[in-house]
């Protein structure tokens, strides 16, 4: 096949998977003939040719790029929202009212978050389904991020007693495990915090020697188990505390209060020693120059060695 | 999951399109609503995006009217086969009795049929079923491209490199011409039904 046909076939190719969307497939192909015209000097018209492709490539890389942006999922017609919460009914005459509560979790997990607390919000009138509703109203709130108004409708619960109190233990938890997630962990207001039960430790403050670093394995994140090493800013008695930056979300959503590090390696300019660490609380510096970081307290429990 | 009403004689089944993103799914259910008209037993939706990318899922039901005594419709889903939506697949997976597996016959999508056959095999996997035992069907999409000139697999490979484990049956069709798709769709839902009978007979003595 001489050079020109082959370039026509090319571009046949080229300009069929763009017009079925296969962008990436399309981007190649039109880079490959970019690079074969280059190549060859003598080929008419070359300059509008590249040109062409050029303007192809860049169409194509824009519309990519607007296909990978994040966006919010977008409210759909009532039809499809029907559908949405038909599609995960189930009839079950043991449990009144379930079959809408799944329907209202699919709206939720589609992100049509009005019509979802719609639904949710009805079904806090059965008993048996009133905890779950309540989760996920919370959830489809945090999701939207109206966090006040999450915690304002957990105070209402909390202050007119609409659940009794395991109930509310439940929700609670559930709230603060999506709040976490969500990434908001400065302390509010009328919601307590469950209280993690620090572990004693068998060593005396002043046994302790500087630390000046520490490394273990993460226990939660995207990083899991992922093995990281911390500079300690601080240090009072068997009490670390580290700092991490902002911008590293997975290292501070991967560690949250109540995590035993078991693995913890302690750096000191005189000895290096192994022990046992529990992580005492996790907070957002609000002022100075490193404000929107995190700090972590760690307590030492035990040393190994 | 299939709802079979025995006093009423009336079977609701889920067949789901699978297939990797822009392999003809969408197109598929296009054809049956536009030229299955005395089936089509409600109004098509389709939540796409940009680019006519499906979003979360299409929908069509039809209705096969009387089959042995009873009353069968059947629920045509698609699922979005972009990657990135695998939770809202396995949201859409679920339930589903049948399933018809697009693949895209353009040599350049190869790999992509393959992941996200896979694909489906894992979201089974986790659902507790068998890719094996579920009623499914292979579509060889996208044959109308053969005579172009263009890179297209053969048959031949297409079943050495999707269809040699799972031995279903297969067919060469064209989503666009609409070659092929009712035969997928009749056999596929043959399969349902005949699965469902030896589950719970309910074809017995009609």
């Amino acid at each position: 096949m001489d050079l020109i046909s082959k370039i026509k076939l090319d571009f046949k190719e080229a300009e069929l998977y763009r017009s079925q969307g296969l962008l990436d497939e399309a981007i190649d192909k039109y880079t490959a003939i970019e690079a074969l015209i280059k190549a060859n000097s003598n080929i008419r018209q070359r300059k509008s040719l590249l040109a062409k492709i050029a303007s192809r490539i860049d169409e194509l890389n824009k519309k990519m790029k607007r296909i990978s942006a994040p966006t919010p999922p977008p409210k759909v017609s009532e039809d499809a929202q029907t559908l949405m919460k038909e599609m995960f009914t189930y009839d079950d005459p043991e449990a009144k009212g379930s079959s809408s509560l799944g329907g209202a979790i699919a709206l939720a997990k589609f992100g049509q978050y009005d019509k979802a607390i719609e639904e949710l919000t009805r079904l806090l009138e059965y008993e048996s389904l009133r905890v779950e509703a309540a989760k996920n109203l919370l959830s489809c709130w945090i999701q939207q991020n109206y966090v006040e108004y999450a915690v304002s409708l957990f105070q209402k619960w909390k202050k007119t007693r609409f659940f009794p109190p395991e109930e509310l233990a439940i929700v609670l938890g559930h709230f603060q495990e999506v709040l976490a997630a969500a990434g908001v962990t400065r302390e509010i207001a009328g919601v307590e915090l469950q209280k993690t039960i620090e572990p004693d430790s068998e060593i005396n403050d002043e046994d302790i020697l500087d630390i000046s670093a520490t490394k273990f394995s993460l226990p939660g994140g995207p990083r899991k188990g992922e093995r990281v090493e911390f500079e300690v800013s601080f240090q009072s008695g068997k009490y670390i505390q580290i700092i991490i930056p902002k911008k590293e979300k997975d290292l501070i959503n991967g560690l949250n209060p109540g995590n035993m590090l078991k693995d913890i390696i302690f750096y000191s300019p005189a000895a290096i020693f192994s022990g046992t660490g529990f992580l005492s609380s996790k907070k957002a510096i609000e002022a100075g120059p490193k404000r929107g970081d995190y700090s972590f307290s760690i307590k030492i429990i035990d040393i190994k060695s | 999951m299939a709802v079979i009403n025995l006093k009423n004689r009336q079977i609701e089944c889920k067949l789901v399109y699978y297939g990797p993103g822009r392999s003809g799914k969408t197109a598929n259910l296009e054809y049956i609503n536009k030229n299955f008209s005395k089936q089509v037993a409600g109004k098509m939706i389709s939540i796409d995006t940009e680019g006519d990318r499906t979003l979360f899922f299409d929908f069509l039901p039809i209705g096969l009217g009387k089959i042995r005594g009873c009353d069968v419709r059947v629920q045509l889903y698609t699922v979005p086969g972009q990657v990135k939506y695998r939770a809202t697949r396995e949201l859409v997976l679920r339930g589903a009795d049948g399933i018809i597996f697009v693949a895209d016959s353009l040599a350049v999508r190869r790999e992509k049929n393959m992941m996200s056959l896979k694909d489906l095999h894992e979201n089974l996997k986790k659902m507790g079923l068998d890719i094996r035992r579920i009623p499914l069907s292979l579509q060889y999409n996208k044959r109308d491209l053969e005579n172009t000139g263009l890179p297209i697999m053969s048959i031949e490979k297409m079943e050495k490199e999707l269809n040699r484990q799972l031995k279903v049956q297969s067919f060469p069709t064209s989503a666009l011409t609409g070659e092929g798709v009712g035969k997928t769709l009749t056999h596929t839902i043959k399969l349902i039904l005949a699965h469902l009978q030896k589950e719970f007979k309910w074809a017995d003595g009609s």
